[in-house]
């Protein structure tokens, strides 16, 4: 096969070429090294063979890293600005890959770098994109893993003011929260996805945002978190003005009663619909457990008092 | 200055400083029983209240009026609650006590709840409250929502012509609907709220969507003409260089090979 006869040519010649520095050589040729690597790399890629394409995707990253790190006067401008642009794409590349193998730690690792590589090259959004891509991976295999990228995908965006494309990451990041049933987490993510819409007078998210949050709280079963949540919420003057705030007091004024049939009637409501697909089954799922316990909790002050009452006299 | 002037003011001045009459608080704390007690204690957190609702409706920066209502709103909850152990204090027999002073712990204690209602605390704006529709406070000052014990009189609760032809109509109309088409005007409306409101929140989303795109066209909008102006310097000098090339050399390799041609046929024809 004529391909794999050039392939195997050209796994050669980058080390002949290239990296191992010999009597004649003093110092290491990185950058036909590199092409050659790339070379090789695609072609390994294209006959699916993907242990030895990941290995070249791996060593032309570096060899683009070594490029840029030592300027040379000669060639492009953009080698001596040190972009590591390429180096970034490889290893992106280089994780796909390891995703193929099934080898996800180094898929997390091939993800990092790709992202440190794209932010030295200044641009913060394609680097979010590469952790949000190893995260999206990772999430059936290492979801803490995977929870951890998506937040340094948000945290990246955030510091660049970027805080719009970061509505996504939110949302997967809590969706995954609820997967692992870590709801206190996934309701507080929900939060950062408010204050996010706020900076970016995304009003409609924002709102969504808070009576997710809410309707998490009220799953979980917390309802004085739920009820501090939402006095906390309905300080923000877009949330009062909201058809989801009248959702929420409808809701927590059901639990308060403890009306079983009239919170379902609230969950069917339009506005919990139009929620994240994780949210709304929670939502269908409500009342979890005993409202009796709930009234029970609010009517408990005053038990208390009944015995102080008693003290007194 | 007149007598009614220099009474109100010496009243002014005493209720100011009443916190510092000894004498006064140790008649109070030490005598008594737990329900004039407690009494006390929430008389002085309605004179309280009513302060702090004072100043917030003086207040100008409205975050400062809402947490002050805010505050009100709870010490009114709080006191509510007072005042049902009060009730249960007031009923109890006491020994020493006539029983005129027993009839008149109760009334005290039913004037209680009104005197707390009326505190005002910023008109009941959209926290709160749950059976308030309105969801933004009442910004119409000529509607009434409860109508105290005002008109009860005889012909409040009266039919009168004019509404039994009101109601009148309505049969009809509900009839003729009913025997026309299967949906009452009701459900229709409904249906087409339901469907507004899954439009509405289709079109905020889309919105919020554009919002989004809309730096990134910018940026791809500066990359594409910045492409564009290098792609057209590229080409005016790509145009320069074969110009060049063309011009001269090309002469002189055309004259050469027409002649070497030449010197072939001649060869080839002698």
């Amino acid at each position: 096969m004529p391909s794999s006869a050039r392939i195997s040519r050209r796994n050669r010649m980058p080390r002949l070429l290239g990296t191992k520095l010999s009597f004649t050589r003093w110092n290491a040729d990185w950058k036909s090294a590199t092409s050659l690597y790339e070379q090789a790399a695609i072609a390994y890629r294209f006959r699916k063979d993907n242990e030895k394409a990941k290995d070249a995707f791996e060593k032309a990253s570096k060899g683009q890293e070594m490029i840029s790190s030592y300027p040379s006067p000669s060639d492009n401008m953009s080698i001596s600005f040190n972009i590591p642009w390429d180096a970034a794409k490889h290893m992106e590349s280089a994780g796909a890959l390891a995703k193929e193998l099934g080898l996800w730690n180094e898929v997390s690792d091939f993800h990092r770098r790709a992202s440190e590589f794209y932010r030295e090259c200044g641009r913060p959004q394609p680097a979010s994109d590469a952790l949000a891509k190893g995260a999206s991976f990772l999430e059936d295999k290492a979801p803490e893993e995977a929870i951890k990228m998506y937040d340094e995908a948000c945290s990246v965006l955030e510091e660049d003011g970027k805080e719009q494309m970061a509505f996504d990451l939110y949302r997967a990041a809590a969706s995954l929260y609820v997967k692992l049933e870590k709801y206190s987490d996934a309701a507080a993510t929900f939060l950062r996805l408010g204050s996010a819409a706020d900076k970016c007078n995304a009003i409609n998210s924002q709102c969504k945002g808070y009576l997710s949050a809410i309707i998490i709280y009220l799953y979980a079963h917390d309802f004085q978190q739920a009820q501090k949540c939402y006095n906390d919420c309905s300080e923000v003057q877009a949330f009062l003005n909201s058809d989801q705030n009248r959702c929420a007091m409808k809701l927590l004024s059901a639990y308060e009663e403890g009306d079983a049939e009239e919170i379902k009637r609230v969950a069917q409501s339009s506005a919990i619909n139009h929620l994240d697909h994780v949210v709304i089954r929670l939502a269908r799922k409500l009342p979890t457990g005993d409202l009796q316990a709930i009234k029970k909790d609010l009517a408990g002050d005053d038990g208390e008092d009944s015995l102080d009452e008693n003290d007194l006299t | 200055m007149s007598m009614i002037n220099v009474l109100i003011r010496v009243d002014a001045i005493c209720r100011k400083y009443d916190k510092y009459d000894a004498d006064k608080h140790r008649n109070d704390a030490g005598g008594g029983d737990p329900f004039s007690r407690l009494y006390a204690a929430v008389d002085a957190e309605i004179d309280a209240a009513i302060e702090k609702s004072e100043r917030a409706a003086r207040e100008t920066n409205r975050a400062a009026a809402v947490t002050l209502n805010a505050d009100v709103r709870r010490i009114k909850a709080r006191l509510m609650e007072e005042v049902i152990k009060l009730r249960k204090l007031a009923a109890k027999k006491v020994k020493g006590l006539s029983p005129d002073e027993a009839a008149l712990r109760s009334d005290l204690v039913s004037a209680l709840p009104h005197r707390i209602q009326s505190i005002p605390d910023g008109g009941g704006g959209g926290r709160g409250g749950p059976a308030d529709h309105n969801g933004g406070g009442n910004d119409r000052p000529g509607i009434k929502f409860d109508s105290s014990a005002e008109n009860f009189d005889e012909g409040y609760f009266q039919t009168s012509e004019e509404s039994e032809e009101f109601r009148r109509e309505y049969e009809m109309r509900r009839i003729k609907q009913a025997s026309m088409c299967p949906w009452n005007q009701d459900e229709g409306l409904d249906f087409i709220s339901e469907g507004l409101e899954t439009l509405k929140n289709l079109a905020e989303d889309m919105s919020e969507e554009l919002d989004r795109q809309v730096p990134l066209m910018d940026e791809i909008d500066t990359k594409v003409n910045k492409a564009n102006a290098d792609l057209r310097k590229t080409n005016v000098r790509l145009k320069e260089t074969v110009n060049q090339f063309r011009s001269t050399r090309n002469f002189i390799i055309d004259i050469i090979l027409i002649c070497v041609i030449l010197g072939i046929a001649a060869y080839l024809y002698e």
